[in-house]
């Protein structure tokens, strides 16, 4: 099992309040990992700090052995490090299909690298990404125009398609119904399957007992416990935490 | 009468092209600037020096013009571009500001408040030409460009930025370089615009290039819908011809005509935002507010 991601004493403080307090984490390919805690223990900010959306105060974070922090978020990116985001941030005026199609295009100049060739290839990725997210249907229409749900897939097929090896997905089946839950725990899994290394932030237990090899528990900026979901789980003092029972 | 409605169109065409190149900043790549009169007095001022000092040529003045205020667009966007959506406004309009003083100032390439004058017609293998087709060619040259990068990846690249930039940024897009280059081509295509302007007018000097026509042509970008490919000419065509218009009807004195057209103006403003936010030709969904 080798280690795809590391960070190692991750610390970042706004004005008095220190948000994550030498936070390490791996994540391990092939594996699910799940970040929980109550609200404000820190989680979003480890991703942004990991991503380069903020600054670390203190702490490394290396992706594959070579270190990323410091980097740029769309260096990060580039390194192969997709993210979503709570609020989705979808490109609420294009396509579907011009929103994964984005997520194949990483230059920022006049045009992408490789011709005809690599244009069809991007093409084709986006067209596979929309159907493994089940919504090649509504391909044509603007994400602005689409059910809750399928925002959602439209923001996990930006992520396929951008074939990145380490997935960082804040909150990403909060508000999904019974089966849309379930494609999205088997788009995971798949991903899992091909030696993907995913960190998850999830409220919903359900979902994080489906899928979660590991959790790390982060409360007040600090990871608490980290494990087996089930020894994690029945742990009662992490539990009073998280269910806002603290003594 | 032909010279008149000549000299209108030659106008439209002009502020057309400034209009859809502002358009390409706003629209496509949300970037907010009130300075595009900045570039255009860049090209105008680059164009004509071009036609005093070497040759009447349309081509190498308009090259020049693009050069030149592509080229310091580039200079200036970078610090400013750091900064996003309200604070670029803010950073655009400091630079309106300080480039009419500088316009005024530097004497020796601009003519200071005088101006240049005596800008020759321009000529094509030693023939005379006019402005207005060579505006036209420009106008549609920059028009399927825009069209051929809007459909391509920098039309996404750009639209992605304008929607949701930090999204953008996750997806690896450099967008600090994607914002420049946006800013460096709609600022040539100004410049482009401002030669033309010198040398249909054969005179240029600072009041050209003030924040009040920074905002005119903001407003004919509003007016005609940002974000599309043909509105910001509609509305270069419509706020142009409306003091042409005025002038037409008889029981309105001559010296009351300005005020005239200002009501007209803040009225058919006022309308416009109730009725079609998104400007005349512009995709309605987005102009009104979501909830």
């Amino acid at each position: 099992m080798s280690i795809a991601l590391t960070c190692q004493g991750l610390a970042r403080s706004f004005g008095g309040v220190q948000a994550v307090k030498g936070v390490s984490l791996s994540l391990p390919a092939g594996q699910v990992t799940a970040l929980v805690g109550p609200n404000g223990a820190g989680k979003t900010t480890v991703f942004n700090l990991i991503t380069g959306n903020l600054r670390a105060d203190a702490g490394q974070a290396s992706l594959h052995g070579k270190p990323i922090m410091g980097l740029k978020p769309w260096q990060v990116a580039r390194a192969g490090v997709a993210r979503s985001f709570q609020d989705l941030r979808l490109f609420q005026h294009m396509t579907v299909r011009d929103n994964v199609l984005a997520a194949t295009e990483p230059s920022g100049w006049f045009w992408q690298p490789g011709g005809a060739a690599s244009r069809a290839a991007r093409l084709a990725r986006a067209e596979a990404a929309m159907e493994a997210a089940g919504i090649a249907g509504v391909a044509d229409a603007r994400a602005v125009d689409l059910a809750y749900a399928e925002r959602k897939f439209l923001s996990m097929a930006r992520i396929l398609a951008a074939e990145a090896n380490v997935w960082l997905l804040d909150e990403p089946a909060s508000g999904l119904d019974l089966s849309s839950r379930t494609r999205f725990q088997d788009l995971l899994k798949a991903a899992r399957a091909q030696g993907v290394a995913i960190c998850l932030i999830e409220h919903n237990l359900d979902v994080v007992m489906a899928l979660a090899d590991r959790i790390a528990f982060l409360d007040r900026g600090e990871v608490l416990a980290e494990g087996e979901p089930q020894a994690i789980m029945r742990d009662p003092k992490l539990a009073a935490i998280y269910f806002g029972d603290r003594k | 009468m032909i010279a008149y409605l000549s000299n209108i169109a030659t106008l439209a065409a002009i502020f057309g092209l400034l209009a859809a190149t502002l358009n390409f900043m706003v629209g496509q790549a949300g970037i907010f600037s009130v300075a595009h009169a900045v570039f255009m007095g860049l090209g105008a001022y680059s164009g004509a020096q071009v036609a005093l000092l070497l040759v009447p040529d349309p081509f190498l003045a308009c090259l020049a013009a693009a050069v030149v205020a592509g080229g310091l667009s580039l200079c200036l966007a970078l610090p400013a571009l750091r900064v996003r959506g309200e604070y670029f406004v803010a950073a655009s309009l400091g630079l309106q500001m300080m480039a009419v003083t500088l316009f005024t100032e530097a004497k020796g390439l601009t003519g200071g408040m005088g101006g240049l004058v005596g800008i020759p017609q321009p000529r094509i293998f030693g023939v005379v030409v006019p402005v207005l087709p060579l505006a036209l060619v420009a106008l549609v040259v920059f028009l399927l460009l825009m069209a051929a990068m809007q459909r391509g990846s920098f039309g996404r690249t750009l639209g992605a930025i304008r929607d949701a930039e930090s999204a953008a940024e996750a997806l690896g897009k450099n967008v600090a370089v994607a914002k420049a280059l946006a800013v460096a081509f709609s600022a040539a295509g100004a410049g482009v615009a401002g030669a033309l302007f010198a040398l249909h007018l054969s005179f240029v000097n600072v009041e050209s290039f003030t924040l009040e026509q920074s905002v005119l042509i903001m407003a004919m970008l509003i007016v005609g819908g940002t974000g599309t490919l043909l509105g910001p000419i509609l509305g270069a065509v419509l706020l142009l011809s409306l003091p042409a218009a005025l002038s037409f009807i008889t029981f309105i004195p001559p010296t009351d005509i300005g005020s005239v057209q200002q009501i007209i103006y803040g009225g058919a403003m006022a309308l416009l935002m109730i009725f079609r936010p998104a400007g005349l030709l512009g995709d309605q969904k987005r102009g009104r507010s979501e909830a």
